[in-house]
């Protein structure tokens, strides 16, 4: 015992505190949560669409912003440009917002009378209380992970390998696709992973742009605020229980593709 | 061939100024030069991963200054190789060809011709992580030339590899030069620029100083920075006269060398080659020239066989072959003679 100092002991504590203050609410919540009404709101067909709605349009999201956010990560990670760190406070910004005012700002945008919303109305898309809002709404607070993080990865390539296969005859294209994308993969499918789970968790933005339909952090907070604690506390449990094992399944399919890669690379010869 | 004009580009606080250079077909060129040089930078001009602010390149007649780097046909094999490492050695090799413009079937021909000319056939398969230095060198020597490029640029072939390895490199280089394959060599070791290049240039603060036969630039150094890098070691400050009717060179007022020669500039430089000086035990009955008794303060064994520095008023450094030192060893403390002919002196004007 005597083979940690004070400081260590203090470390301990201070951080086994932290962890408790992390961990207790939730245990406390599934401890409270009884399996009866538990497995009655897992049954609850409005519950059911909305912790669908919630994975689906975060999903959807992520992945369509990643399609023009990680070309931009490379261009952040690779090029000089005038007011580069403008650029870069401005992605940083939706992680400073309060969600609500976000929120707000959204909606100004993609209402009927913004620039986006007049766009979408002329060929009949309505975004205000709509799947399509809500995923902005979520991307809107989101896409600051992605970028963040695919750019890390791009910068962590080294330069030379890009450089070796220009040299090569590459195409910039094709030097991204073969060299930039397979070697930042890991930072990206962090980033990835993060943004999707920062967009289902959104509650302050898309509750300004769309009450209905309901994503599950509205479903809870209705219940909670129409019938009480007890009444919200099952559909909680159940969200969380489902986002953790979405974001295991991801985990997981991401470490298997990097296998795959792997395998196919030796495939190739 | 290769013809760089007046080639200048501006690298933050660096600057490459003026280059000219013409290299003929079939050229081992060694460009000499200490790191921060503007040796690699001017490679990757000539590769093309820049553009120079003014200048032209010209490669073959064909002014190739503002062409995209992927139609200049001109290889580069980095200083640590660039290995894709998310790659086999198969996909690093096929990478230029396996866009899908070449049949599947040539790919693999002309990889496996590739890999056994460089004989690496039986690294194929193999992930790049765990190869050698060596391995890494021959991989990325490969996937240039399965491109067949019309030069073939290298930036410090030899600097990642265990000195075991080096001589096959150089064997290696040699032999795809003397297939016919233009090289560009840039290296900080001039003993590389001794046994392989046909001309050498020695680049100094973004400017090549000289540039010739490696003859030429070792043997007659244009100026201390040059005579460094030739390996010489021994300077000496003179002031140049003339004294019946002889060229003699004064150091400190009191070590004088008599020189061959027709004129001199009034002060300088006086260099010597280590191995142009020969040290014996006894005084040498016959000298042409320079002979001074000093003290051996330090015998260490060099690539050539001894450096042994002596102590004659002025430090002198003299490499001797091992049989030589065998022959007449010599030990520290001890008093020696050494000797060397007039012609051994070679005067520079000023210094770098």
């Amino acid at each position: 015992m005597n083979r940690y100092g004070p400081f260590n002991w203090i470390l301990l504590v201070l951080s086994s505190l932290v962890l408790l203050f992390l961990v207790a609410p939730l245990l406390g919540l599934f401890i409270q949560t009884g399996l009866g009404e538990f497995f009655e709101t897992a049954n609850d067909k409005e519950v059911q669409a909305s912790i669908w709605l919630t994975v689906w349009v975060s999903f959807s999201a992520t992945f369509f912003f990643a399609i023009a956010a990680v070309p931009f990560a490379w261009l952040l990670a690779r090029k000089s440009f005038p007011l580069k760190s403008v650029v870069h406070g401005i992605i940083d910004l939706p992680v400073v917002l309060p969600h609500t005012a976000a929120g707000i700002a959204l909606l100004g945008f993609i209402s009927r009378d913004g620039l986006l919303g007049k766009a979408a109305s002329s060929v009949g898309l309505n975004l205000v209380n709509n799947p399509a809002g809500i995923a902005l709404a979520m991307a809107f607070v989101s896409l600051p992970f992605l970028i963040n993080s695919a750019r890390d990865g791009f910068a962590a390539v080294p330069e030379r390998l890009e450089k070796a296969a220009l040299n090569l005859g590459a195409s910039r294209s094709r030097v991204f696709f073969t060299i930039s994308l397979p070697l930042a993969w890991r930072s990206i499918i962090t980033g990835f992973v993060m943004m999707f789970a920062r967009g289902m968790s959104e509650f302050g933005a898309v509750v300004i742009i769309a009450y209905h339909p309901m994503i599950a952090p509205v479903l809870i907070y209705d219940r909670f605020s129409s019938f009480g604690l007890s009444y919200a506390r099952p559909a909680a449990v159940l969200f969380i229980i489902v986002a953790l094992v979405v974001f295991t399944i991801l985990r997981l399919l991401s470490e298997r593709r990097k296998s795959v890669v792997t395998k196919s690379e030796y495939a190739e010869s | 061939m290769l013809n760089l004009k007046n080639i200048s580009k501006k690298l933050g606080e660096f600057q490459i100024n003026d280059i000219d250079l013409k290299i003929s077909e079939g050229t081992y060129y060694v460009l000499l030069g200490r790191s921060g040089s503007g040796k690699t930078q001017l490679l990757e001009l000539i590769a093309g991963l820049n553009k120079p602010d003014s200048g032209e390149i010209w490669l073959d007649n064909e002014n190739i200054t503002r062409k995209k780097i992927q139609g200049r046909s001109i290889g580069l094999v980095f200083q640590d190789y660039a290995i894709f490492p998310n790659m086999t050695v198969f996909g690093n090799i096929a990478y230029s060809i396996s866009s899908g413009k070449i049949d599947k079937k040539d790919v693999n021909e002309r990889v496996s011709k590739v890999a056994t000319e460089l004989n690496i056939s039986h690294l194929l398969s193999r992930s790049t992580h765990h190869l050698s230095g060596g391995e890494l060198q021959r991989v990325a020597l490969a996937r240039t030339l399965i491109t067949s490029p019309r030069l073939l640029l290298l930036d410090e072939p030899m600097a990642s590899i265990d000195a075991s390895l080096k001589d096959d490199i150089k064997r290696l280089l040699r032999r795809l030069n003397r297939q016919g394959l233009t090289i560009i060599h840039v290296t900080h070791d001039y003993r590389e620029a001794v046994s392989l290049a046909s001309r050498v240039g020695v680049i100094h603060n973004g400017r090549i100083i000289q540039e010739g036969t490696p003859d030429d630039v070792f043997r007659k150094p244009v100026n201390k920075f040059v005579a460094r890098y030739s390996g010489i070691r021994n300077f000496f400050r003179v002031e140049f006269r003339k004294e019946n009717g002889e060229w003699k060179a004064v150091c400190k007022d009191k070590m004088i060398f008599n020189l061959s020669g027709n004129s001199y500039p009034p002060e300088g430089l006086l260099i010597l080659r280590s191995d142009d000086i020969k040290i014996s035990q006894k005084m040498p009955s016959l000298h042409s020239g320079n002979c001074f008794k000093g003290i051996v303060r330090e015998i260490l064994p060099s690539e050539y066989g001894m450096e042994i520095k002596v102590d004659a008023g002025e430090t002198f450094y003299v490499d001797i072959s091992a049989d030589t030192y065998k022959q007449q060893p010599v030990s520290e403390l001890s008093e020696v003679f050494i000797s060397f002919p007039r012609e051994a002196g070679i005067a520079l004007q000023g210094s770098v």
